[in-house]
């Protein structure tokens, strides 16, 4: 056992695989794919705010207080509601119908936090709507369903098929593996060296994008608010949608690194893969821990509600019973070692005959 | 004594003095009875070959098992049955392996973004040695190679010869006791060419092994000390050239002589069984004379120069890898 000289290859392969997954042009789309969600949340963080100043703002000009809101009954007419919580900072009136002509309004005020919209019939009250400012709990609830459906299953997923698969796959198209198998080195210590290289990528790139999201989620929060949010569950929050990231790219990286030393084709064993996760909730209990989003789901500190989501959406958020944490972080570390050592032992038999690749 | 350091991949060769000698296997490289398919295809079979130190050609046509039996050598392809040792070395130990070993491939392809000092460099890293050994051994591979000036570029904007240069340099970089060389010449001009050349013969001459291929016969004439010639995946022969030529019983040798009497001499050589065939020069200065026994024919041209014919010269018109690759496989398919 000659540690010393495999941690020094293992370096070596490293700093030669940086530039290649750092760089590649081929790779811009994992960048986007990362950086996607960042987005999304920092415009929706900026329309939240943007949204809040015009509550403030409306409910300083049209002053009504939560209670005198709260009081409206149902058959109310118009009269009624605006005596109770005066006139609306809009109104809509109109008449509709071919052969008998019926009236319908829309009333609309805000108390400053919440916006409540009130619409009535031929003058009487038949509906009323309230969406309430954006809360940390409820952009909690977002974030987590954002992370487990998109960014666990689909970005994190298809940016370790475009890493991963090409640490192998792509050397071998592009007619330059034979460099590293012609050198002294192990094909194992090969195979650790590149999937670290990948899984510093992937783990830079994907940690970096949770954390902007994170960040991009509380810009419209006040300072107070995030002050009491970071003192709460915030930084535990943090740390846990971090470390599942940072696991998720363990997990995914070596099922695809194996999949780019078995696979011509790594679309296909992507496609198998997902669906293999996708399948996940309806598995046998046995089977459901041979993947890697169960334990991932296990990891995540916010439960996403399926309730809130489309039908599709929700069975694929609906994760088995729930694992301990360490029992979770575990057995993905167990089934990552597992699948490290099928793809070392495929690595061994590799030959180079590019005419066929 | 001094002998040669087994498995000292980086010690120039003897250099190292060694109680007892190492196994003669050690200095070897061998084939025992190596077979290779691709699926149904042939790559190479039955092959048997213990190729010593100095400069060996490969030589055969397109698929004839050339690179097959190269990949081998390196553990590139495994062999479906046999057993191949590079210097006591298996091909599957990479570890031993490579530091004996160094293998410049026919393919002409590169990790991507790199500068041709990059390249060296960063796969010398991978025998674990230090940044700046490693920068030394990089840089006087380069300078061998004549690519300093360019080295800090990117591969990517080099020609064919400076790209064949580059990975030379890759596989000399950790002095490499057996150099296996995939058409080594492709691509380089005649300056270069001869360089390249010159460095294949100091490698030879040191007691080390360069096994190239090439179909360039004039330069495995010019180079060779040793050539196996390869057909459908078979080793048809394999020696010293002129070995080889005179295995070939078969076959007529032939003979140039230059001679004051060519008519007098081809009537006498006529008289003979062993002559087949006589060919006069046109400037009837000489004649080409075609034997099935060498011996027996310049035991002959001693009688005819005693009877008062002058002969000023006598060359063996065929020794060549030329000839014997004609022979051979000539009838089978020509080479590039």
């Amino acid at each position: 056992m000659n540690w010393g000289l495999w941690w020094a290859q293992i370096r070596s392969v490293i700093r030669l695989e940086m530039r290649k997954t750092f760089f590649a042009k081929r790779g811009i789309w994992v960048y986007l794919l990362a950086l996607a969600p960042a987005a999304l949340f920092f415009a929706d963080s900026i329309a939240v705010a943007h949204d809040r100043d015009r509550r403030a703002e409306l409910e300083s000009t049209h002053p009504v207080t939560e209670k005198a809101l709260e009081s409206i009954e149902m058959g109310s007419t118009r009269e009624q509601v605006e005596a109770k919580a005066g006139e609306p900072y809009a109104k809509q009136v109109y008449t509709f119908g071919r052969r008998e002509q019926h009236e319908q309004a829309i009333y609309r005020y805000t108390d400053g936090q919440s916006d409540y919209v009130f619409i009535f019939r031929d003058n009487e009250l038949v509906g009323r709507r309230t969406n309430e400012l954006r809360t940390i709990p409820k952009d909690s609830l977002i974030f987590a369903t954002v992370f487990q459906f998109f960014y666990l299953r689909l970005a994190i997923f298809f940016g370790c098929v475009g890493i991963f698969t090409n640490l192998f796959r792509g050397e071998l198209l592009d007619k330059s593996l034979h460099f590293y198998l012609l050198a002294p080195i192990r094909r194992e210590v090969l195979l650790v060296g590149k999937y670290l290289a990948g899984l510093i990528a992937t783990v830079v790139i994907f940690t970096t994008s949770t954390a902007l999201q994170l960040l991009a989620m509380g810009w419209h929060l006040s300072g107070p608010a995030m002050t009491e949010y970071l003192h709460g569950p915030g930084w535990g929050q943090i740390g846990a949608y971090l470390g599942v990231t940072a696991l998720a790219c363990l997990g995914y990286g070596s099922v695809f690194l194996a999949a780019g030393l078995l696979f011509r084709n790594p679309i296909v064993p992507a496609a198998v893969v997902l669906l293999w996760e996708s399948a996940n909730p309806f598995l046998p209990a046995a089977l459901k821990k041979v993947s890697v989003i169960f334990y991932l789901q296990s990891m995540c500190p916010v439960v996403a509600r399926p309730n809130d989501m489309p039908a599709l959406a929700a069975l694929l958020l609906s994760s088995a019973e729930a694992t301990p944490v360490v029992w979770a972080a575990s057995g993905l570390v167990v089934v990552t070692f597992m699948v490290l050592a099928l793809a070392a032992w495929q690595a061994r038999k590799l030959e180079i005959n590019y005419s066929s690749d | 004594m001094t002998v040669q350091a087994p498995g000292a991949g980086r010690e120039a060769p003897g250099t190292q003095t060694l109680a007892t000698p190492p196994p003669i296997e050690e200095s070897l490289v061998i084939f025992d009875n190596v077979s290779r398919f691709y699926g149904e295809v042939l790559g190479v079979n039955r092959v048997t070959l213990t190729i010593p130190p100095g400069i060996t050609s490969l030589v055969g046509p397109n698929g004839s098992g050339k690179t097959t039996l190269m990949n081998l050598m390196t553990g590139l392809v495994r062999p479906t049955r046999g057993e191949i040792r590079v210097l006591g070395a298996a091909t599957n130990d990479p570890e031993r392996l490579f530091k004996l070993v160094g293998y410049s491939t026919q393919f002409d392809s590169f990790p991507k973004g790199l500068t041709g000092f990059d390249f060296v460099y960063s796969f010398l890293r991978l025998f674990g040695d230090s940044h700046a050994e490693c920068e030394a051994r990089a840089w006087k591979a380069i300078e061998r190679v004549n690519l300093v000036e360019p080295a800090k570029r990117r591969i990517a904007g080099y020609s064919k010869g400076m790209r064949q240069r580059i990975k030379l340099a890759q596989a000399i970089a950790h002095d490499p006791r057996v150099l296996v060389l995939d058409e080594p010449l492709n691509g380089l001009d005649p300056l270069v060419r001869a360089e390249t050349i010159a460095l294949f013969r100091e490698y030879a001459a040191n007691g080390r092994h360069v096994i190239m291929s090439t179909h360039i016969l004039h330069e495995v004439d010019m180079i060779s000390d040793q050539v196996i010639l390869l057909a459908n995946g078979y080793v048809v022969a394999e020696g010293e050239i002129s070995g080889v030529r005179s295995e070939i019983s078969e076959q007529p040798i032939q003979v140039q002589i230059r001679c004051d009497r060519p008519s007098a001499l081809a009537s006498r050589a006529f008289e003979t069984d062993h002559v087949v065939e006589v060919k006069l020069h046109v400037d009837g200065g000489g004649l080409l004379i075609k034997t099935r026994d060498a011996d027996k024919f310049y035991r002959l041209l001693n009688h005819i120069a005693l009877e008062g014919i002058a002969i000023e010269s006598v060359t063996p018109a065929d020794d060549n890898a030329n000839s014997i690759y004609e022979y051979l496989i000539g009838g089978e398919e020509s080479t590039k």
